[in-house]
């Protein structure tokens, strides 16, 4: 007995270093704590009930079983449910060692009467003519005769007892579990995709916080080869590429080494001839598609296996296409714009549909290759299929969405409102993430009335940004798509952890507004940002965690050195909000 | 009073807006707070029951399907729209003009005149809303 009467805590605390204790195989110990605390980690019938059913000795699990009955008075079918587990390996173990006359009679007599599961009896009943124990296993999803399945077994009886009978199976395990996925989930930088053994990465001895060094905060290179505000960038979708748009006309593909993280023009496409105002990448990151801003009526289509523009698409001159995005299959597009233009297009440049009765401001595919989402000039956004040609409202805003985002799992969006710049420099309210499809609703609130649409509603309104003036483009990205990152009228890229409303850091370097922001799909620490000051900055980690030579450098590419106080003012600071 | 208790019970189910205003339009059936004054652009328009006005915002509305109709000034994309509390219809909302000097009718809301009421309300300060008047 310890020195001090033990609180309830502390009796919970031993039981749990006790069940730990013998699952790791120290029993001595754990007898020892027992020995000497006075408390018993599970009832002596669950014991016997344990060693019974880990020793396959099946009459007398039963008969422990009904023991417990007795001391439990539980209800009958809770019970049924237990003694049907039982008999069910019982079974499967006589059937895999041959014993097929024992094995149907104990389904005859001992597993049909019990009344049970009538379903899984008869499937029960099939395992008899199985070929090869392998396919045993598959079907009835069973480890095998042996300690694997009974300890399972085991685990799924324990899961039915009062916890002053027994502990629910690996407690202790669970509570360390929920522990570190708290502290991930409390991390604001944490950026990087978990082991499998989620202890190999963590250790349990301190909270688990990741370091700044390893987020994208600092600016690895500035791309100057543009002679006019760039409106518009995206990485191709397998992040090997960066397609950045300009005023000048030119869309820049720059490859990225994927060893040094240099960047080099790999095509330049021209003849964009009033500028690149968005563009779209094919899943597959073979097809580009650009279009102009409001008075541009054309869309171009390349080819970037070739770098050959394959469709120069001209529907009319009155159209306006400003917004374009790609079907999952690759091969179908969307487009439009506020002249009232909302196409479905295939690779060849073909209006496969079209939708009239919308100005579209923003366009976006949803994964299922048949729904759309389009922002339009009323301040709402609906779903459009063009499969069935149906459509429905979503949501509605009350000021203009100016672009939107769609997570890559489909299940967020997140909207740019424009502020209209009438609310003065400290206009705040501009990003918000909302769900889109049927998945439990997080935050509801009542101020928001979609009386008529349930499932839609504001996740969170992200704020601390500039937007009044300018189409602005953000970006889901990181591990896990856990961040989103936005351009600004302040000239800095804003980053939020989805989980707050506060950005966690915002860059610095622009001297300009961002335009655009895209996080690399393949890689979560790097993004890039296109500004209205000509110049493409790409942001990776404050440690690199590759020296590259600075000789490497490139005519258009200057690569900042690393640490350079002289450059103070070029390399890109982040400051935290 | 058992027709007011069933109002109240009805106003349960929706969150229903208000605009606020000295004067306030209300659907006529149910008095379900439509619109204000400030809200109106022109009283010049005919509905199917004759006079109909052109208001800037309308709030507590419900909206059928887009409908193609060609109208005097031109061919329109138009849903009608009902009153979100009873149910009742109350005129039209412009979603699409194809000519483009009709474009500002967009996004506005047709009341007919018949359908609606007009009640005093009172005057609290500042109109709620100017804020969407810029579009």
């Amino acid at each position: 007995m310890g020195a001090f009467p033990l609180t309830h805590k502390d009796k919970d605390i031993i039981r749990l270093i006790g069940q730990y204790l013998k699952n790791t195989g120290f029993e001595q110990t754990a007898d020892k704590l027992v020995d000497e605390s006075g408390l018993y980690l599970e009832h002596p019938v669950a014991t016997q009930l344990r060693s019974h059913i880990l020793a396959g000795n099946w009459t007398k699990a039963e008969a422990s079983l009904a023991e417990l009955h007795k001391l439990l008075s539980s209800d009958e079918s809770m019970m049924k449910e237990m003694k049907f587990s039982v008999l069910k390996q019982k079974y499967l173990e006589m059937v895999e060692d041959g014993k097929l006359i024992e094995a149907i009679h104990c389904l005859r007599y001992e597993l049909t009467p019990l009344k049970f599961n009538t379903g899984q009896v008869h499937k029960l009943s099939t395992y008899v003519m199985y070929d090869s124990l392998d396919e045993l296993k598959e079907m009835a999803n069973w480890a095998g005769k042996g300690y694997a399945s009974r300890q399972s077994l085991m685990e799924h009886l324990q899961t039915f007892l009062p916890i002053h009978i027994v502990l629910p199976p690996k407690r202790l395990d669970k509570l360390l579990d929920q522990a570190v996925s708290h502290q991930i989930h409390q991390c604001k930088y944490h950026n990087r995709s978990l082991s499998p053994h989620l202890y190999d990465d963590f250790s349990l001895l301190t909270d688990h916080i990741c370091a700044k060094d390893s987020f994208p905060s600092r600016c690895t290179h500035i791309l100057t080869q543009h002679g006019d505000q760039v409106w518009f960038c995206r990485f191709s979708p397998d992040g090997s590429l960066l397609a950045t748009g300009s005023k000048d006309g030119m869309i820049y593909v720059w490859s990225i080494d994927p060893h040094t993280y240099e960047f080099s023009i790999k095509y330049s496409l021209e003849g964009h001839t009033y500028g690149v105002a968005h563009l779209a990448w094919s899943p597959d990151s073979k097809h580009i598609v650009a279009c102009g801003p409001d008075e541009c009526g054309d869309v171009w289509i390349w080819d970037i296996e070739t770098g050959e523009l394959k469709v120069r698409m001209s529907h009319s001159t009155d159209d306006s296409l400003t917004s374009v995005s790609f079907h999952k299959d690759a091969r179908r597009f969307v487009t439009g714009g506020t002249r009232g233009q909302f196409y479905h297009c295939d690779l060849e440049g073909n209006v496969l549909d079209s939708w009239e009765g919308i100005r579209v401001h923003c366009v976006g595919c949803l994964n299922d290759n048949k729904t759309v989402l389009a922002a339009d000039s009323h301040f709402r956004l609906r779903s459009y299929n063009f499969e069935d040609l149906s459509d429905q409202h979503l949501l509605q805003e009350s000021h203009s969405i100016v672009s939107f985002t769609i997570s890559e799992d489909g299940r967020l969006v997140l909207l740019n409102i424009d502020s209209e710049g009438r609310l003065g420099k400290n206009a705040l309210i501009s990003a918000i993430t909302c769900h889109v499809t049927d998945i439990p609703i997080l935050y509801m609130y009542h101020w928001y009335p979609y009386w008529d649409l349930k499932n839609n509603c504001m996740v969170r309104k992200l704020h601390g940004l500039k937007q009044g003036y300018y189409a602005i483009h953000s970006s889901f990205g990181g591990v896990n798509q856990d961040f989103v990152a936005s351009g600004s009228e302040d000239n800095k890229v804003y980053i939020w952890h989805i989980e707050k409303e506060s950005p966690i850091c915002a860059l610095e370097g622009h001297t300009q507004t961002v335009n655009c922001v895209h996080w690399n799909p393949a890689n979560p620490s790097m993004i890039a940002s296109v500004s209205d000051d000509s110049t493409i900055r790409i942001w990776g980690p404050a440690m690199p965690a590759i020296d590259s030579p600075s000789t490497s450098r490139s005519p258009y590419t200057s690569r900042l050195p690393q640490g350079g106080d002289s450059f103070a003012n070029l390399s890109g600071r982040c400051t935290p909000v | 009073m058992l027709y007011f208790a069933v109002l109240v019970e009805k106003w349960g189910e929706y969150f229903l807006e208000h605009l606020g205003g000295k004067r306030i339009f209300t659907c006529a059936q149910c008095t379900a707070p439509l619109t204000n004054r400030d809200q109106l652009l022109s009283t010049r328009f005919t509905g199917a029951t004759g006079r109909a006005f052109l208001f800037h915002k309308v709030v507590n509305l419900r909206y059928s399907e887009l409908q193609d109709r060609v109208m005097l000034t031109g061919r329109h994309m138009v849903r009608d729209v009902a009153c979100k509390n009873c149910n009742c219809k109350l005129g039209w909302v412009y979603e699409f003009a194809v000519e483009e000097g009709q474009r500002y009718k967009e996004g506005r809301v047709i009341l007919e005149r018949a359908l609606v009421k007009e009640v005093e309300g009172f005057d609290d300060g500042e109109s709620v809303d100017s804020s969407s008047s810029n579009q």
